[in-house]
């Protein structure tokens, strides 16, 4: 059992010769108690104190005022330290930067070398481990080929191997692709039901939350809601408050709550949605296309690798493609292309109809009318202020004065920075504001399409929300078109208007959203999930609902329920119940 | 491309040195070198050029694996050549036209030193082609664990060494998406000045330097949680022990020295 009792916690800033000048209060009085075998979810906003929490449960940081015990061992007390950090283990988000040795089994021996153990003890721990999270067979492996989800259960296995009684997990499938969360979020779920293992996990996953068998909500330095999640995804208001989402199985089944009658109003829906995708296909044009493109990476040598193979594409303006793969199909290879990054082994890319490797051709031309904002934007900061940065792209383009004042001043309302970021060094900013000024960057050259890699890479549902729309009104208004790259099929339903699936440096699917989910095994065989929209309408149409195909986004779905009316009464949503009575059962195993 | 650099070059096989422990490939690579610089003859080096193809066959190492490692120093050997061809002084002049002239002592000097370099640079790879990083640095630290006495901090440099040989592919991996960022807001690599060169790697090596920084943070704090402690006995696990192979080669390898002795002072 490990509790927390009243856990103050204060971060001193110091001055060079160490007085201290501001103390920051971080917790402002925990009280918790985490018994073995719980699954927690520990939620909470940037900034509510849970990182600083989950490391007073390892003794990494020790409360300022009052205590946690571990097993009845206060973290305070120097000798216990050690005992501490075997028995609750940790693992970060970043999988690269918290890995130590040049291969697995290395990796995975560090823990139990530090604790002093004999040769054979370890090796018979490591092994123990990696089965545990079913890596055994990749032991002598190198991390750097190992893929997001495995470097993670390899930091898990790190963990395991020194036996402990709670795994303590900050926003481990943060950087992950879907099918690496997936792997993690299954190992843990396992650990769990079979070892009995006490999972606190850090997440703003609200799928992942829903798995869980308790959830605590951090605010502000304190607990906010301790309890079940279903109570907790009924709390409209507090999700509300902390820009979080209920689960789409949650809400479907609360719209099914206010049952009513699913045929009526089908009809003048689907219609709707019809006309809505039709308008925008109609838009396609020429402005960037790829014709018969290859790209080989080395060619001739022993690393010779096909990343495109013979693709031909054309993208328009007004229009938001969605570009899908699973990571190693190509997809950034391909946006590398468009961009003039790479140059094509075979084919051409042309822009305005002409080739963009031709003779004579402006790179710099290329650059600024097709933009790309990359999924790390501190990547591409390359001034020390804000403003100058923004204006980076306008100077280069020849513009002076007041119309590249002018430039800069639009981009940065159009984004909505707040005017007092303006003079300060964009590597300080949080996140999300990062990513606006990137954008703002790329908008302020008047570009006539954009890329975007990952956009919402590392933003909670409110911040996530916020930026797409922004890209929306960026295409709709301006006229610009977009190129959405995103590992998220739930996204790509939402905002795009088409949607591309790359697979093998091949392109597989180029259609409307609908009509690419519809090819459920083709995606598949890619490597591809389709949106969580989608799969509860056909566990939805397996019991006898009758929604039609076009129906991908999350409000078509809310609303097409919601509008229901009681002839249908008796058909209450099995399958999302199914789906809670599972993971009560997953409790009680 | 930056991102083809390839560091920790080892070459997986299993080959009898392969499975030799790393502390007598350290002594019998050291030993090597100091008898290439025990003379200046070409007998000598021969006999050096023979052992070391002997035991790059042994290795199970194919010989292009081994040209390659020659590829970087390439141009110094071309430099090391044209500056004993053309300016070497000696007394049997071969060839004169202007101010070249080009001596017999020159030609020799170069094909020595060359010879030398060569011989050198191949000694050493195949010793990193035939041993893992891990493997080479756990070496390091048995060999150099006297030096505790007087208080090196032997484990901390060797730990130093195999987690900067890990963090090198990320770093170079995220050098190349900085880079490409950069170009793609239309900064230039190529064009302009050397200060504006200059002013452009600032650029890219800020948030460089930034994410370097923030990765150590993480990293300490992880190892930290696996209740690493610097100074605190550690143990392996698979501690390095001597087989009866590795004596054998202790031995050969001072043999070797012996005999590379004993030939210097018969042929100077």
């Amino acid at each position: 059992m490990i509790r927390a009792e009243q856990v103050r916690f204060q971060y001193k800033k110091r001055d060079v010769d160490g007085n201290v000048i501001a103390t920051e209060e971080i917790l402002k009085g925990v009280d918790l108690t985490i018994k073995k075998g719980e699954f927690i979810a520990l939620l909470g906003r940037n900034g509510s104190g849970k990182t600083t929490f989950s490391k007073q449960l390892n003794a990494i940081l020790r409360p300022s005022e009052g205590m946690v015990t571990v097993d009845e061992m206060g973290t305070r007390d120097a000798e216990k330290l050690y005992d501490i950090r075997q028995h609750v283990g940790m693992v970060f988000q970043n999988p690269d930067n918290q890995m130590v040795a040049a291969n697995v089994e290395e990796e995975v021996a560090f823990g139990p070398e530090n604790l002093g153990m004999e040769s054979d003890t370890i090796v018979a721990r490591v092994k123990q481990a990696l089965e545990q999270v079913r890596m055994w067979k990749r032991r002598k492996t190198a991390p750097n080929h190992l893929s997001g989800g495995q470097k993670q259960r390899i930091a898990i296995a790190g963990i395991l191997a020194m036996h402990p009684d709670y795994i303590v997990l900050d926003e481990p499938t943060a950087m992950l692709d879907p099918k690496g969360r997936k792997e993690v979020m299954e190992a843990l779920q396992r650990l769990n039901q079979e070892q009995e293992m006490t999972v606190i996990l850090i997440t703003h996953d609200m799928e992942e939350a829903a798995l869980a068998s308790r959830v605590i909500l951090l605010a502000d330095g304190q607990v906010r809601f301790d309890g079940t999640p279903e109570d907790f995804f009924g709390e409209d208001a507090l999700l509300a408050e902390m820009g979080m989402e209920a689960p789409l199985s949650y809400r479907v089944q609360q719209a099914m709550g206010s049952a009513a009658n699913l045929q009526s109003g089908a009809g003048e829906k689907r219609d709707k949605c019809k006309i809505d995708a039709l308008d925008i296909f109609e838009k396609d044009k020429d402005l960037l296309s790829l014709q018969h493109v290859s790209y080989i990476y080395s060619p001739g040598t022993a690393y010779e690798k096909v990343a495109l193979d013979d693709v031909n594409l054309s993208l328009g303006k007004g229009e938001i493609v969605g570009l899908a793969g699973h990571t190693g199909s190509g997809k950034s290879t391909m946006i590398q292309l468009l961009n003039g990054l790479l140059k094509p082994t075979s084919g051409t890319v042309t822009f305005e109809g002409k080739d963009i490797h031709a003779k004579g051709y402006s790179g710099n031309y290329l650059r600024s009318k097709v933009g790309m904002v990359f999924q790390y934007p501190e990547h591409q900061m390359i001034c020390d202020t804000v403003w100058e940065d923004v204006a980076f792209g306008p100077s280069k383009q020849g513009l002076t004065g007041e119309a590249c004042e002018t430039r800069v001043e639009e981009a940065l309302r159009f984004v909505d920075l707040p005017e007092k970021y303006y003079q300060a060094s964009p590597l300080q900013l949080s996140g999300g504001q990062k990513r606006r000024v990137a954008i703002a960057g790329v908008l302020a050259m008047h570009p006539e399409y954009i890329i975007l890699d990952e956009p919402a890479a590392g933003l909670d549902a409110a911040g996530k929300r916020e930026i797409f729309d922004r890209i929306r009104r960026m295409s709709r208004e301006q006229g610009i078109g977009v190129l959405l790259v995103s590992h998220s099929m739930e996204d790509l339903a939402e905002y795009a208007d088409r949607i591309i699936v790359l697979d093998d440096g091949k392109k597989i699917l180029d259609d409307r959203p609908a009509q690419v989910f519809a090819k459920r095994e083709t995606l598949a065989d890619c490597g591809l999930d389709v949106p969580e929209t989608v799969k509860l309408a056909d566990k939805l149409r397996a019991n006898g609902y009758q929604i039609p195909q076009n129906v991908i986004r999350e409000k078509e779905l809310l609303d097409y329920l919601g509008n229901c009316t009681n002839s249908t009464a008796g058909r209450k949503s099995v399958d999302t119940e199914n789906r809670l009575d599972e993971r009560k059962q997953g409790d009680n195993l | 491309m930056i991102r083809d650099i390839t560091i920790g070059q080892y070459y997986p096989s299993d080959s009898p040195i392969h499975h030799l422990d790393p502390r007598v490939k350290l002594f019998a690579t050291l030993l090597y070198i100091i008898g290439l610089f025990l003379s200046k003859s070409l007998i000598v080096f021969a006999v050096a050029g023979v052992v070391l193809i002997a035991c790059i066959v042994i290795s199970k190492v194919p010989f292009r694996y081994m040209i390659k490692g020659l590829k970087p120093v390439w141009i110094l050997l071309v430099f090391i050549c044209i500056v004993n061809v053309f300016f070497g002084k000696g007394e049997v002049l071969y060839f004169q036209w202007k101010f070249i002239h080009i001596y017999r002592e020159g030609i020799l000097q170069a094909l020595m030193r060359v010879v030398r370099l060569v011989e050198l640079i191949l000694g050493s790879s195949l010793m990193t082609y035939t041993t893992t990083p891990t493997e080479l640095t756990d070496g390091l630290e048995k060999a150099f664990h006297p030096l505790t006495k007087i208080h090196v901090p032997v484990h901390e440099i060797t730990l130093m060494m195999s987690i900067t040989l890990r963090f090198i592919p990320i770093l170079i991996e995220e050098l190349d998406r900085i880079m490409k960022a950069q170009t793609a807001r239309g900064v230039d690599f190529e064009a302009g000045n050397v200060f504006q060169k200059v002013k452009r790697t600032g650029r890219i090596l800020m948030p460089l330097f930034a994410s370097a920084v923030g990765r150590a943070g993480d990293l300490a704090l992880a190892m930290e949680a696996r209740c690493y402690q610097a100074g605190r006995p550690r143990t392996k696990m698979y501690p390095l022990r001597y087989a009866r192979a590795d004596g054998v080669v202790y031995v050969l390898a001072i043999v070797y020295l012996a005999g590379m002795i004993v030939l210097k002072v018969m042929v100077g």
